[in-house]
């Protein structure tokens, strides 16, 4: 870090002043200035929404309609479409990956400008030996003659980073680059990206994962509803002051008081065990889990995936699929709960991991997602009364503070973080003893993030025992008053709030004989 | 109101538009009588139609409620045939015939079964004293089921009364159903596969009924049967065809059902996605074979109103009869996704069907011709259907493409126009 900070940006590569952007009469970019020089790592931050996606749409020449202008090495230009702007040196990689999987790492590498024998055959020799001075050149130790459906997703990441080298990119733009790599291989990218900078190159980085960036970064720059809120180095800005930039409003860190040891126990099991022969082969998945949970905690279990985390969640909800063993107790009273619906009358919660494909009925409308799991109570003779039922909706979406259109709107229609307002406004209406969340934040914005950790702590609060599962550190970390970490399936410990950190956690959730990620060769 | 509202309105009305469309044509080609009457608009024409189709109509409305779960009923058919042997048998043949002996057992254990659910249900809402809870659904069940078999049993020797038939060839099928709705759920298997199966062997089940050598069982109300069968398929009153009256409380319950009720409810979030009712603790597999059940239910009461309009038991009666429904269904704007459509919608797929054929009939159309035409209607209403019309702006840019020039694009690094770059003052 020390090294890098002290590579002072040394001449503007890329400016772009005062971009203006309008879709109809929406207006989604406001007067926003940026400069990057060669070596610099700018992370562009903010909501979605934001225009972040916009300005970048416009620096790699993809949106050609703006105002503002942009120069490179300080002459205007003006790119009207994706190439013009990859001769001028800026590439950008999408968050969704574009490779051709059926085709050689060196093939999608030279895509569209292989080198070409008599006009006619395409130079493998060259392009494999090209793309492998590449690959090294990034530190990376993949054949160039692999095909790119077999490799990670962290791998085919570098591909396309070697991609854009290979258009010699000065300005390399990275669209959230980590968001479906695993830790390791996210270690392995911002080595490679470090690397970038160093020879030169300057990159914006799009993220929404502040950690990754306070560590890659040497700038920050953050947009807001379209505006230019915020830019500094890094070394002058905190985690909450970058929160709050984004979100337009002040963080508080949260004090959690440590209240719960004195309530009494809501949900209880011991010696949990899940055999499931389809899924895992002899292994279980999960061995001899026991734990208890008070009233007004939230409990945090973390671990890799595949650990077990979200099978924990499904044996206690009765979703689980497999052999079950133990026991468990809902407030001292020993239950067996063989399925869903048991689950619900003996008041649990649970909110999936993947709220499209488990949690919502997308093409319904929020008043009907959120009555859903509450029709029982709220019919009579099977007839749903629907004033009652108006109510409920109503009180559910004020409760979470769902920003809709109303009831009747479908809830396929909102955003992510709404989305998920909605699937906790549901099962908030059932009244329930025990929270069971998987992944509750997942693809979500910030600012929806932080009303969600909010709206937790204000639950335990009130008496509500919680139970989290999080892949990210930091979130889990931040609303766990303890973290039991799960390693192929065995609890590992549980570190309660204060003692839990990344390294603690990530330490108990690494198996004892894997061998770490090993992409890179070179010793850089 | 301005066209782009108009187009909308007529997009999202375009169900209704199709049915008012052919009946507006059927009504202005029609043929005319002799004293120039409009044949295709008389009293006797319209009631003929609504006749058609109750047959239709009523498997159609079970089928709904299948395809609104994500599933599909290809048995519906086969049961219709069985119902309608059942129907054949019962009212011509007295004394123990297959029928009368396997009918009255499963008559009144359905009879049985539902006394016993309703009961429970309505007592559950009620919170009754728990003794009486306890005991007073299976105690009514009980003798529900003794009535039903005494009622039934006394009709064995003389021959079944239409009622008694009714109760019996809908038990049946209820049972079928209810058969293809377990062995879905509990064997885990595809509702296609499952009923395809018991449409096979539904249809032998039926031919076994019948007996060797009879093909088809004719019915002469008054003659061979007991003339009480011609009440379900005289009009009621000069005014409406029997059938058609079983096939329009049909819709209306199940639409009732459908739109009011939590069984209701369950089922459109279940085909709106069943892993998210599931979890969120709704009785999937109950509300799943419910629905096959009534299918089944309809399918077998359908079988008695086929037997006295056609005056047969015929174990292929329903040949085909599956498909017919499903492509009222999905012409009525349901989705075979599941999650989305209703009952209204079938009846009015059910009616466009009925005029149509109609239609052809009036005009004395080559019955095989009638099969192609009827093909095309089926495309290219679920064409309109599926795809939303093209909006309003659409269209008229479609229609105004051919008088626009494009826009060129420079192929190489444009120099800046200087003139419309405004640098702010404050850049930083």
């Amino acid at each position: 870090m020390d090294e890098f900070a002290s590579q002072a940006p040394s001449r503007g590569v890329l400016a772009a002043l005062g971009i203006s952007k309008s879709f109809g009469a929406a207006r989604v970019l406001f007067d926003v200035t940026l400069s990057l020089a060669a070596g610099q790592v700018l992370a562009l931050m903010g909501e979605n929404g934001a225009g972040k996606s916009t300005l970048m749409k416009i620096i790699s020449g993809v949106q050609t309609d703006y105002e503002g202008r942009l120069e490179i090495d300080g002459e205007p230009v003006r790119f009207h479409d994706v190439r013009q702007a990859q001769a001028a040196g800026v590439a950008i990689i999408h968050q969704e990956l574009n490779l051709v999987s059926q085709m050689t790492v060196a093939d999608n590498v030279f895509l569209g400008r292989e080198s070409l024998i008599g006009g006619i055959f395409v130079d493998r020799k060259w392009a494999n030996a090209e793309c492998r001075r590449l690959l090294d050149r990034l530190g990376i130790s993949l054949d160039p003659q692999t095909k790119v459906g077999a490799l990670r997703m962290g791998e085919q990441q570098l591909v396309e980073i070697a991609k854009a080298l290979a258009i010699e990119a000065r300005v390399l733009i990275m669209d959230e680059p980590t968001s479906a790599l695993s830790p390791s291989e996210c270690q392995t990218l911002f080595k490679v990206i470090r690397q970038l900078a160093d020879s030169g190159v300057a990159i914006v980085y799009i993220s929404h994962r502040i950690d990754e960036v306070m560590a890659l970064a040497n700038a920050v720059m953050v947009l807001r509803d379209g505006r230019h809120v915020l830019t500094a180095p890094i070394g002058e800005l905190s985690r909450e002051r970058i929160i709050g930039a984004m979100i337009g409003r002040d963080v508080v860190k949260h004090e959690r008081a440590l209240s719960y040891k004195s309530r009494p126990v809501v949900l209880s099991v011991r010696d949990l065990s899940l055999l499931d022969r389809e899924r895992q082969g002899v292994r279980k998945a999960i061995d001899t889990v026991s734990f208890d949970v008070h009233a007004g905690e939230v409990f945090g279990i973390g671990g890799l995936l595949g650990s077990g985390r979200t099978e924990i969640l499904e044996w206690i909800f009765g979703a689980a699929r497999g052999e079950r063993g133990g026991r468990m107790a809902i407030e001292g009273e020993e239950v067996w709960i063989g399925s869903p619906i048991e689950a619900c009358e003996a008041g649990l919660a649970f909110l999936t991991e993947d709220r499209k494909a488990k949690g919502l009925v997308l093409h319904a409308s929020i008043g009907e997602n959120i009555a859903l799991p509450s029709l029982q109570r709220l019919s009579r003779f099977g007839f749903v009364r629907r004033a009652e039922q108006a109510r409920a909706v109503d009180r559910g979406i004020a409760g979470v503070g769902v920003r809709c259109q109303g009831p009747e709107q479908a809830v396929g229609a909102l955003s992510g973080g709404n989305q998920q307002k909605v699937v906790l406004a549901k099962w908030l209406e059932t009244g329930p003893r025990a929270l069971l969340l998987d992944e509750p934040t997942r693809g979500i914005d910030i600012g929806a993030k932080q009303e969600i950790y909010e709206l937790l702590f204000k639950l335990a609060e009130r008496g509500m025992a919680i139970v989290v599962v999080s892949s990210e550190l930091p979130e889990l970390i931040y609303l766990s008053d303890r973290i039991l970490v799960m390693c192929e399936g065995r609890p590992m410990g549980v570190l309660p709030r204060g003692i839990a950190s990344e390294e603690a956690v990530m330490r108990l959730a690494t198996p004892a004989s894997s061998v770490a990620y090993t992409a890179h060769a070179s010793a850089a | 109101m301005s066209g782009s509202a108009i187009w909308r309105t007529l997009s999202q009305s375009k169900l209704y538009w199709g049915l008012i469309a052919i009946f507006v044509f059927g009504a202005a080609f029609s043929p005319a009588t002799s004293s120039g009457r409009n044949i295709f608009l008389s009293y006797g024409n319209l009631t003929d139609v609504l006749r058609q189709v109750s047959i239709t109509g009523l498997v159609a409305v079970g089928m709904t409620m299948v395809i609104l779960i994500g599933g599909i009923d290809l048995s519906v058919g086969s049961i219709m045939g069985l119902g309608s042997v059942f129907a054949g048998l019962l009212l011509t043949q007295g004394g123990w015939t297959s029928a009368s002996t396997t009918g009255i057992p499963i008559a009144a254990l359905v009879g049985a079964a539902l006394v016993f659910v309703t009961l429970r249900f309505v007592i559950k809402q009620t919170s009754a004293p728990a003794p009486l809870a306890k005991w007073a659904p299976a105690a009514a069940g009980l003798l529900a089921a003794a009535a039903l078999i005494v009622w039934t049993t006394r009709q064995v020797d003389p021959k079944f009364g239409v009622l008694a038939t009714l109760l019996v060839a809908s038990s049946v099928g209820l049972t079928l159903g209810l058969l293809n709705g377990l062995v879905i759920v509990l064997g885990r298997l595809q509702p296609f596969i499952v009923t395809l199966a018991a449409m096979v062997s539904v249809q032998g089940l039926a031919r076994l009924t019948a007996g060797q050598d009879s093909a088809v069982l004719p019915i002469y109300p008054g003659s061979n049967s007991t003339a009480s069968i011609d009440a379900v398929r005289s009009m009621i009153y000069g005014v409406l065809p029997a059938p058609s009256l079983f096939f329009i409380a049909a819709v209306i319950l199940s639409w009732i059902l459908l739109r009011f009720s939590v069984f209701g409810r369950y089922v459109y979030a279940i085909g709106g996605n069943e892993e998210a009712a599931r979890l969120s603790g709704i009785p999937v597999d109950r509300v799943k074979i419910a629905t096959f059940a009534i299918s089944g239910f309809l399918a077998g009461l359908a079988g008695v109103l086929y037997a006295a309009q056609y005056r047969q038991g015929k174990p292929d009666a329903g040949s085909g009869l599956e498909l017919d429904a499903i492509a009222a269904v999905v012409i009525g704007g349901t989705s075979l996704m599941g999650g989305r459509g209703g009952v209204v919608g079938s009846l009015i797929g059910v009616l466009i069907f009925g005029c149509l054929s109609d239609i052809l009939q009036l005009h004395n159309i080559d019955s095989n011709l009638q099969l192609v035409l009827k093909g095309l209607i089926i495309v290219g209403t679920v064409l309109l259907q599926e795809r939303n019309l093209p909006g309003y702006g659409q269209m008229l840019a479609f229609v105004q493409q051919p008088f626009r020039t494009r826009e060129t694009k420079g192929g190489r690094i444009a120099p800046v126009e200087t003139a419309k770059v405004e640098v702010p003052n404050e850049a930083s």
